[in-house]
């Protein structure tokens, strides 16, 4: 469905987006994730035809943004960071006028809008000035603007900053929906949003694409060793000497716990071993309650952080 | 294009945009009504439209000011250029609703010369000709107004320099006799228009070669034609000023002459600030 080949943008001397390439298929939802001022919406604004890239190329649907913008643009509905809205028209006006701008024929004009209306949940404000409506409610009529003449290829650049948690939910699952029928492009720099609705993620950061992947590959492929969180009754150094016994730990650290007579450890075992049982046991010879243990995954959280940030940076 | 152009209209007259250029043209133009044709009993009502050129210096800016700042402001011009329609057709249909507003004015003073007729004979053809001329002298200031929305970066910014550009049309006529008429000032004036092409080429494509060429190609046309005909050097300045100016071409309107090459010289005007219009926006999205 797209194709960007070694895609690069300058700001002056400012590399926004440095030689890039990636294909999305048809019927994917793809998550481009990284920091504020990463590149992203610079790629989503060359992929829609905003900008012109400095060099490299970008193929919708194997047309040229370049060469055929008229023809490439038809197949895209983008909802940009800062919904376009006429914040002097009513919800009405301004979707009849999109439509026609959209080049919807007239004959499926109404029907259409109907349909949309009732997907984005934006009935009940039909007739009001958008300058009155709230942010969540411009979102969504933003996201309407969007779909209108049922483009096969949606672009939603950061579709849920500054809704409420509700709010957020409901356009997930509405992200979810369209996925069935259009291949969606979203962005965002808040890992949740991405993991809840993508089946692959893109992570840029500083123009390039660091990484590229499912999310569970993502967690998989840099959670080498599996780690362990305990708290343990019992004084340290005892705690120490029985946990060093176990085989297969790679690294340990025990320290003094939040509560009094605690010990808090966090181990590592070499390689995909689990540790949870052999640490039950070895705890339970010594005669050293556990009070909680808990397996520490790397989060795609911390994978984000590990791709995007240097080394030093991280806490 | 019709769909930019009903939505644009559409907002002129829900928002004051529209009310305002109509009051304020409509009032204007009633007071001097009445002072220069009721009061005094005359019908010279061409004389009185040319007395009301000086008000599209007042109401352009008003018009054109918002056209595409404020696009640029609440970042819709992402979604009139990521639409599946032509730049061309983005800058037509917002030309034509403003052309639109200042045309059903313009409508509303005929009710003027309709009412002196009951009172005397008035001279039809020279009225119609002064109308057809303001038409299109409209259309061209329109047009640098829109220009200008789209060059200038915010709504006062470019009121203001829609109302100094408008001046610099207006004054430039006064300025024509006061220039250089030698040759010598002509060469120079040509090398310093010439500059403009060459440094916006290098702008453009920063290909040192290629405007070097350019460059040489046009020393060279220049230094053969001061060599074969010297005396078109002569009063250069002041004939490409006379290029420029808007309000020369309107007296043949006034005196009730529908001259071609008049007619031309606007709409090829109008055209030209379209076009450039139409650069501006394709450069801004390579910057």
């Amino acid at each position: 469905m797209i194709r960007a080949e070694s895609l690069s943008k300058q700001f002056g001397r400012i590399q926004a987006v440095d030689d890039i390439n990636f294909h999305i298929e048809k019927g994917e939802i793809i998550g481009f994730l990284g920091p504020n001022g990463a590149g992203k919406s610079t790629t989503m604004n060359m992929i829609t035809g905003y900008l012109a890239p400095s060099s490299g190329r970008v193929m919708v649907d194997g047309i040229d943004m370049v060469e055929s913008p008229e023809e490439a643009k038809k197949r895209i509905g983008y909802l940009p960071e800062q919904p376009p809205l006429y914040l002097d028209l009513t919800v009405d006006e301004y979707l009849n006028f999109i439509t026609e701008f959209k080049k919807v024929p007239k004959s499926r004009r109404s029907a259409d809008l109907d349909a949309i209306r009732q997907l984005v949940k934006i009935g009940d404000v039909r007739s009001r000035l958008i300058k009155n409506l709230s942010k969540g409610y411009r979102q969504r009529v933003g996201l309407a603007q969007a779909l209108v003449g049922n483009p096969p290829l949606l672009i939603l650049d950061e579709p849920t900053v500054g809704l409420d948690p509700k709010q957020i939910i409901e356009i997930r699952e509405l992200i979810r929906d369209l996925g069935k029928e259009h291949t969606v492009v979203l962005s965002s720099h808040i890992l949740p949003e991405i993991s809840a609705t993508c089946r692959r993620i893109l992570i840029i950061d500083k123009g390039i694409i660091v990484a590229s992947d499912t999310p569970e590959n993502l967690s998989r492929r840099l959670s080498g060793a599996t780690r362990l969180h305990l708290l343990v009754k019992g004084p340290v150094e005892s705690v120490r000497t029985s946990l060093e016994s176990i085989s297969d730990v790679e690294s340990l650290s025990v320290s003094t716990g939040p509560e009094d007579g605690v010990a808090e450890a966090v181990l590592e075992a070499s390689g995909a071993k689990d540790l949870r049982e052999s640490t039950f046991r070895s705890m339970a010879d010594a005669d050293l309650p556990i009070l909680q243990m808990r397996p520490m995954d790397l989060s795609l959280e911390d994978i984000f952080l590990n791709l995007t940030t240097q080394e030093e940076a991280v806490n | 294009m019709t769909a930019l152009l009903k939505k644009e209209l559409k907002t002129y007259f829900l928002t004051p945009t529209g009310w305002i250029f109509m009051a304020v043209f409509l009032l204007i133009s009633g007071i001097l009504f009445s002072v220069q044709l009721v009061f005094s009993q005359s019908s010279q009502y061409s004389a009185y439209l040319v007395s009301l050129l000086f008000l599209f210096l007042l109401v352009v800016p008003l018009l054109t000011m918002r056209i595409f700042t404020d696009e640029k402001r609440f970042r819709t011009d992402q979604l009139l250029l990521t639409g599946p329609t032509s730049l061309w057709s983005i800058v037509i249909g917002k030309f034509l609703a403003a052309f639109a507003v200042f045309f059903i004015t313009i409508i509303v003073t005929v009710l003027y010369p309709v009412l002196l007729s009951f009172h005397g004979t008035l001279d039809w053809p020279m009225i119609v000709g002064t109308y057809a001329g303001f038409v299109l002298l409209g259309a061209s200031f329109i047009a640098i107004g829109v220009f200008i929305s789209q060059a200038a970066e915010g709504v006062v910014g470019a009121a203001v320099l829609t109302f100094c550009a408008l001046i610099i049309t207006f004054i430039i006529d006064f300025l024509r006799p006061y220039m250089p008429t030698s040759d010598v000032a002509g060469l120079v004036w040509m090398i310093i228009m010439m500059m403009i092409p060459i440094f916006w080429l290098f702008r453009a494509g920063k290909n040192i070669p290629i405007t070097a060429l350019t460059a040489l190609i046009l020393a060279v046309a220049l230094a053969v034609m001061w060599l074969t005909g010297r005396d078109l050097f002569t009063g250069l300045i002041g004939k490409t000023l006379g290029w420029l100016s808007l309000t020369r071409r309107f007296s043949s309107f006034s005196i009730g002459i529908l001259r071609f090459d008049a007619i031309l010289y606007y709409l090829s005007f109008t055209g030209f600030f379209l076009f450039l219009t139409v650069q501006d926006l394709e450069k801004r999205r390579w910057l």
